[in-house]
This record gives C-alpha cells, sequence and structure tokens, in this order.
C-alpha cells in the first residue's frame, strides 16, 4: 500500500457502515464538520478513484466515498440488484444527519440521479460524470453487441448456466503481478496512464491463488433481468435537486452518449447545468482533477 | 427437505408426494412457502416436489437482500437440475411469473407450466417511471422501512422488492414464445401486464383457475 501518484490523497478517515446486513467501506477527506459531499464511484472501481478530486473538493467540504457493495472493501452480497445499490447509497446519506451534496461517477452517476430521486429530501445538489445511462441498445457498445445476437430468453438460459457453475466461484482470471493487473485494465480504459493503474491497482486489489484480482466481485459482473436503457431518464423528472451534468470532450470506451441521446435524456432533468471537460474522456476526475474539481466547487457555490 | 446450493444461498426443496408418475414442481406465491400446495400433491398422479424460494420458508434469506425475479428463477433452475429428466412446473403469484421464466429459458426440461393468480409483482407495472408520484413516494417509505427490518412473518422483508419490480410485456412475451406449453389459470379477474402478454403467444391454452382441474389438465391435456 506504498504506491504513490502525484496529487493522490488516500482517505484520512475509514469507518464501517451496516445496510442490509452487509458491512460498507465508507472513506472520508476532510473536515467532519463541514458540510458533507458524498462521491458514488464507477462500476468496477473503489474509492480510491477519488483519491485526485476528493482531496480538492476537501478544502471546503466533508467528503465522504464508499465502496459499493462487491468493491472495493465492502462486502459481497450473495445476489445483486439495482434497487438495493440505491437503497445502500440513501443509507450512507441518512447516515450523515443532514441533507448532502452528491457526486457520481460512470455507473455511481446513475445511482446518484436514482438515489435523489428515490429519497429528494437526502441530496442538496447532484453532479454527474458522464453517469447517464448506457447507450440505446441501437447505438450498443461492444460489451452489449454480444447479448444484441440472443433472445430474451435465450440471454436468461446463458446466465442460468453461468448460476450454476459459476456463481461459488471468488476469482476470474487473477493477474500474475500487480503490473499486469494494471496492464490489463488498461486495454478496457486505454487513455487512463499505467502509472495512475498502477497506484489503483495497488490500492484495490487482493492477493489471490495465482497472482493478484481487483477488489471487485465477479458476481456484480453479469447483471440480468429486464431493464431498458431508455427506462432511465423518464425517472430524472422526479429529481429535485439542481444537476451538474459533465462529460469529456474526448471519446471514450464508455462515453461520452452520442449528443443528441444526451441531450433528450437530459431534457427531462427539471434543474439542469451542463459542462464539459477539455482534453478529458470518460475518467475527467482523474485524467484532468484540477478542472473537474473547479467546475464542481463552482456548482455548489451558490448552494 | 434438502437443501441445494443456488449460487452463494441455499433453497430447500421439500418432497410432498413420491409416486410413480411425472414430475411437478411447484412455486409458490410471494410471502409464501413450499408448505401452500401440500394440500394440492395429493391431486398429482406422480412425485411433487414444492420449493422454498430464497427469503422464504425454510431457505437462506441471501446477503444483501437483493431479490429479483431472475434469483428465484435461478432456486427454480437448481430445483429443475435436482429433478432432472423432463417436469411440469406449476406457480402461483410471483411463483408463476418464475415459472413463466423457467419455461422460457428450460424448453426441453419444462414440459408444461402452469400459472396461477397471486401475490407478487402486482405493483411494478411496465416500467418504473409509470408509477405517479405518490405511489413512488410510498414504495420508497416502504421499501427504506423493510430494510430496517430482518424478519417479516418468516419472511426476509426485502422480498417485498418482488411486488414493485417493473416487467414490461415484451419480455413477458420472449419466454412465452420460446416455452414449450403454457396453462394460464383464468379466473375472469384482470391480470398483471406480463399476463396479458403471455396469454398472446401459440405455446399459451386457457385454462381453470381451481388448481385440482388445471392439474388433470396439466397431466394429460398437453400431450
Amino acid at each position: 500500500m506504498d504506491a504513490t501518484y502525484p496529487g493522490a490523497v488516500p482517505p484520512e478517515r475509514h469507518r464501517a457502515l451496516s445496510s442490509l446486513g452487509l458491512r460498507l467501506h465508507v472513506a472520508e477527506w476532510g473536515d467532519p464538520a463541514a458540510p458533507p459531499v458524498v462521491l458514488l464511484h464507477g462500476f468496477y472501481d473503489h474509492v480510491h478513484a477519488f483519491d485526485l478530486l476528493a482531496p480538492l473538493l476537501a478544502e471546503r467540504f466533508r467528503v465522504v466515498a464508499f465502496d459499493a457493495r462487491g468493491h472495493g472493501e465492502s462486502e459481497w452480497p450473495d445476489a445483486y440488484a439495482w434497487q438495493t445499490d440505491v437503497l445502500d447509497a440513501a443509507h450512507v446519506l441518512r447516515d450523515l444527519g443532514r441533507p448532502a451534496h452528491v457526486v457520481g461517477h460512470s455507473r455511481g452517476g446513475g445511482l446518484a440521479s436514482d438515489t435523489a430521486a428515490f429519497q429528494p429530501d437526502l441530496v442538496r445538489h447532484l453532479v454527474v460524470l458522464d453517469g447517464f445511462g448506457p447507450p440505446p441498445l441501437s447505438h450498443a457498445n461492444f460489451l452489449q453487441q454480444r447479448r444484441l445476437g440472443k433472445g430474451t430468453a435465450e440471454q436468461l438460459t446463458d446466465w442460468l448456466d453461468w448460476r450454476r457453475s459459476a456463481a461459488r466461484r471468488r476469482n476470474f482470471q487473477p493477474a500474475p503481478t500487480l503490473e499486469e493487473l494494471a496492464r490489463r485494465r488498461q486495454v478496457q480504459n486505454p487513455r487512463l496512464s499505467l502509472e495512475w493503474l498502477r497506484y489503483f491497482a495497488a490500492h484495490g486489489s487482493r492477493p489471490v491463488k495465482g497472482g493478484f484480482a481487483w477488489s471487485f466481485d465477479p458476481l456484480a459482473s453479469r447483471p440480468i433481468g429486464p431493464f431498458r436503457p431508455e427506462w432511465i431518464a423518464p425517472g430524472w423528472r422526479r429529481l429535485r435537486a439542481p444537476m451538474l451534468a459533465v462529460i469529456g470532450s474526448e471519446p471514450d470506451t464508455w462515453g461520452p452518449l452520442p449528443e443528441e441521446i444526451l441531450a433528450e435524456r437530459l431534457s427531462h432533468v427539471p434543474v439542469l447545468t451542463r459542462a464539459t471537460v477539455a482534453g478529458a474522456g470518460h475518467f475527467m476526475h482523474i485524467e484532468k482533477p484540477h478542472e473537474t474539481a473547479r467546475l464542481i466547487l463552482d456548482f455548489l457555490e451558490g448552494a | 427437505m434438502i437443501k441445494l446450493a443456488s449460487g452463494r444461498h441455499e433453497v430447500a426443496l421439500h418432497l410432498l408426494r413420491d409416486d410413480a408418475g411425472p414430475t411437478l414442481l411447484c412455486l409458490h406465491a410471494l410471502r409464501g412457502r413450499a408448505s401452500d400446495f401440500a394440500e394440492l400433491a395429493p391431486a398429482w398422479p406422480g412425485r411433487v416436489l414444492a420449493l422454498d424460494f430464497a427469503g422464504h420458508g425454510s431457505s437462506d434469506h441471501p446477503r444483501g437482500g437483493s431479490y429479483t425475479p431472475e434469483l428465484l428463477a435461478s432456486d427454480a433452475d437448481v430445483a429443475l437440475a435436482h429433478a432432472s429428466g423432463e417436469v411440469r412446473v406449476v406457480g402461483v403469484g410471483v411463483g408463476a411469473y418464475v415459472a413463466l421464466l423457467l419455461a422460457g429459458a428450460r424448453p426441453a426440461a419444462v414440459r408444461a407450466a402452469y400459472l396461477l393468480p397471486g401475490a407478487g409483482l402486482e405493483g411494478g407495472g411496465a416500467t418504473r417511471s409509470q408509477l405517479d408520484a405518490e405511489a413512488w413516494r410510498r414504495e420508497a417509505d416502504a421499501l427504506v422501512d423493510a430494510a430496517a427490518h430482518r424478519e417479516d412473518a418468516g419472511c426476509d422483508p426485502m422480498v417485498r422488492l418482488l411486488d414493485g419490480d417493473a416487467r414490461p410485456p415484451d419480455y413477458a412475451r420472449s419466454f412465452a414464445d420460446a416455452a414449450t406449453k403454457l396453462l394460464l389459470g383464468e379466473d375472469g379477474s384482470l391480470r398483471p401486464i406480463w399476463w396479458e402478454a403471455a396469454r398472446e403467444a401459440a405455446s399459451a391454452l386457457r385454462a381453470p383457475a381451481d388448481p385440482r382441474a388445471g392439474l388433470t389438465l396439466l397431466r394429460a391435456g398437453v400431450d
């Protein structure tokens, strides 16, 4: 855990919070008496994804991040459902005892929006960093393409086969070294530097038989069910918190969505501000932490 | 009763009747249990297996409360694997929906599924965003309340998620189309949107809502 990266500050405090019987790992930066900002990381990530952004926000706020169930140092449940991730986020917010600003990246942005729509009294202002849902199936990315050739019932057949065989496995394809773990991640997220990914891997992996694995539950990797991307935006009409919607200017593995789709989705948000971080892709808080923090701090200034 | 591993949790499978003849797998309604089928079992000429879904009866409460019909389908799938060979399935309420999923995903193993009205999946509609603001608030408050408790009349309170889960009609329809044979127990009452969609499939037959009459049809009438 002695890995370092320029500007990265690991959390100053750690605590555990029980939600739905699971132990969640909560990490904090900044003055505990300051107004709170809660950070929600993306799929396959963990709290250290905010080690660059959080210290910049901590100059004015109590910054609280937590590892989503199945991620980082939080416990692994027996099964997954989007709604229980929302309940976890609502529980972390309620536990603070006062309404908080919420910042979510990628999947964490979707969770932030749904949590704010689900429990509007808990959320003051909402910042979403390129987390506006997957593209419609007609614009599916390479991970979704695999599913398109199959009917809905066949997808469940595959999932049931996988549950029969794989759901009890704890690790999938461990990397022999941390370096290899970082390199594999760079294939998925080519805009992230190997230097950052080494830091990220050192803080978010665990030794397993055969090498190292991300601190991530393989069971979380195969959601199943009737969810459709077109369900996302209509729910945003329930938001009471003003939203700052941030994308990076550069095309990246996970985004941004084609502008006409993004604009249509965001048209459902009652109070919206949009911003773009120049020279960054999907991980703008890692590629351009100062610019991203400035946008967030300016947005929260008037709150 | 035996315990079967379903992923990381275990489910209880009960042998209600052990007789020569075809196998019937019984799937109970929301907040029900295997023994709900005890009175019906003698009416079936063969082996009768009844499952306690996760969070119900003698089955484990999966850690973390993430109940979905697909998770219950994976519970039923391990029971199907255990039963081996051709199986007929009867399901009530959420168990009927799970029977539909299983019949569509395992058409070679599920000879026919008999769906009966009952508790579960009645509050979700086709999409979450169809709920009006008041219904949404009630749902949210009830879930938060459920999350704070660990027991509810022998069930995991989080099974409440199975009541409001959104179930679009075309999703149900794809399973109905893949199924070998569906018997829909009709009593003239209004049925959920997904049920209406299943009724349109070529595999679907209207059947009596009286379970004994329906089981007779399930045994004899589908061949």
